[in-house]
């Protein structure tokens, strides 16, 4: 399964609750990245369009598309392993395209589903170009976005033991838990 | 210079680019007018197709072009002639001599090998990073929390990115909380746990089956139902 899959079987099916007053008004943008868009589609027959805007329509009440996008979106300058390689001038002249697109779309808030376009824009691109932006993982947005309700004292009674049961069983201490014995 | 004329010929090309290419491309420059990096070091796609068609194996090889370009597919996308623009490119980085791939890319490809995840961490740091961000930062919008490692028989496994242990492990919070809100029963392995599979970019398709078995075994070991890849 990837990321869009179960974050929507999660909201389809009711298991989060969505706060939409969190990112009310707020100008939002998406990026497609190249491997869920059209490496997707060459390889599995399907790219991953509609499911990353679907995610952030249940969440944003105001965002726009870049042009282009979709299939043809532009790369953001740090795929392919760009984001670890030696060539920085050249991974940030490639992203100059991106950050044009992000500047004329207006968005004050850039959506990216993928962890190399998301360092790209964030600490390449924002910088570089100057943009008066935010970025966000799609499942930081999700999570930030999130009504959580706490579990019922059982349920948290048992994920305690559940969790001490293992973390001994792992030869894990934890430093508060050490200030007690210490105690 | 050598003086030997080229011998053109799909068995002969070590791109395994077929020669009749340089007539299936039909040079209109659709590929190169839709990539950001046309122009850098005197390449774009149209080139460097030419260059695998005509034989210049070699010299595309050895040239920066392959890892200038992020393989993003613009180009391919938008050829009129179906020409295999980016799996050509990944040939030929593949094609690099191992010890000249730019970067930490093979040298993290080959350490997920020998140590299980691109950046060399140990079990016992993974692990007991997992119990304390997941202790200290996670207390107060999720009472009960913890990380489930190899948990048997939970329906979700999920793999992660080893920049985030490494360098921004708060940023693992995030699908936390939403494992939290949808009370999913979920579990990461202990060894093995590596998402990012560098092979991809070094062009090393051996390493790439090894990280994909490694991660199906930890699935099937735990007995996941779901296996997310969250990158």
């Amino acid at each position: 399964m990837n990321v869009f899959e179960l974050m929507m079987e999660y909201i389809k099916e009711g298991r989060v609750k969505i706060d939409r007053e969190k990112f009310a008004g707020k100008l939002t943008t998406v990026h497609d990245p190249c491997n869920y868009g059209r490496k997707s589609e060459k390889t599995f027959g399907h790219g991953y369009y509609d499911e990353i805007r679907w995610i952030v329509d249940q969440i944003c009440d105001t965002w726009v598309d870049t042009y282009s996008s979709r299939e043809n979106n532009f790369c953001c300058g740090a795929g392919g392993g760009a984001w670890a390689m030696p060539y920085v001038n050249e991974r940030l002249y490639y992203g100059r395209k991106k950050a044009e697109q992000i500047k004329q779309s207006g968005a004050e808030l850039v959506i990216a589903p993928c962890h190399n376009c998301r360092d790209q824009i964030m600490k390449g691109l924002t910088k570089e170009y100057d943009l008066p932006i935010e970025t966000m993982y799609l499942w930081e947005l999700l999570a930030e976005s999130l009504i959580i309700e706490p579990w019922s004292e059982e349920e948290v009674a048992k994920a305690e033991a559940e969790a001490a049961a293992q973390w001994e069983a792992l030869g894990v201490v934890l430093e508060d838990e050490e200030e007690e014995e210490e105690e | 210079m050598s003086q030997e004329p080229l011998k053109l010929g799909k068995r002969e090309s070590k791109l395994r680019v077929d020669p009749k290419w340089a007539d299936v491309c039909l040079t209109c420059g659709t590929c190169a007018g839709g990539c950001p990096v046309t122009g850098v070091d005197g390449f774009d796609p149209r080139k460097a197709v030419r260059m695998a068609a005509l034989g210049l194996d070699d010299e595309l090889i050895n040239s920066r072009w392959p890892w200038i370009c992020t393989l993003c597919g613009r180009c391919e996308r938008a050829c009129p002639m179906g020409v295999e623009i980016v799996a050509m490119t990944r040939t030929a980085r593949g094609l690099r001599e191992r010890d000249k791939v730019p970067g930490p890319i093979h040298k993290g490809a080959m350490m997920s090998m020998q140590r299980g995840n691109n950046l060399g961490i140990p079990k016992d740091d993974f692990v007991q990073l997992l119990a304390e961000v997941g202790h200290e930062e996670m207390d107060e919008c999720c009472p009960g929390f913890y990380v489930p490692v190899d948990k048997v028989g939970a329906r979700v496994i999920t793999t992660i990115n080893s920049k985030e242990p490494f360098g921004e492990p708060e940023d693992m919070r995030f699908w936390w909380k939403i494992y939290y809100a949808a009370k999913e029963s979920w579990t990461v392995s202990s060894t093995e746990w590596e998402g990012v599979t560098w092979g991809l970019f070094s062009g090393d398709d051996e390493t790439m089956k090894e990280q994909a078995r490694r991660v199906l075994d930890n699935a099937r070991r735990l007995k996941a139902e779901v296996l997310l890849l969250p990158e």
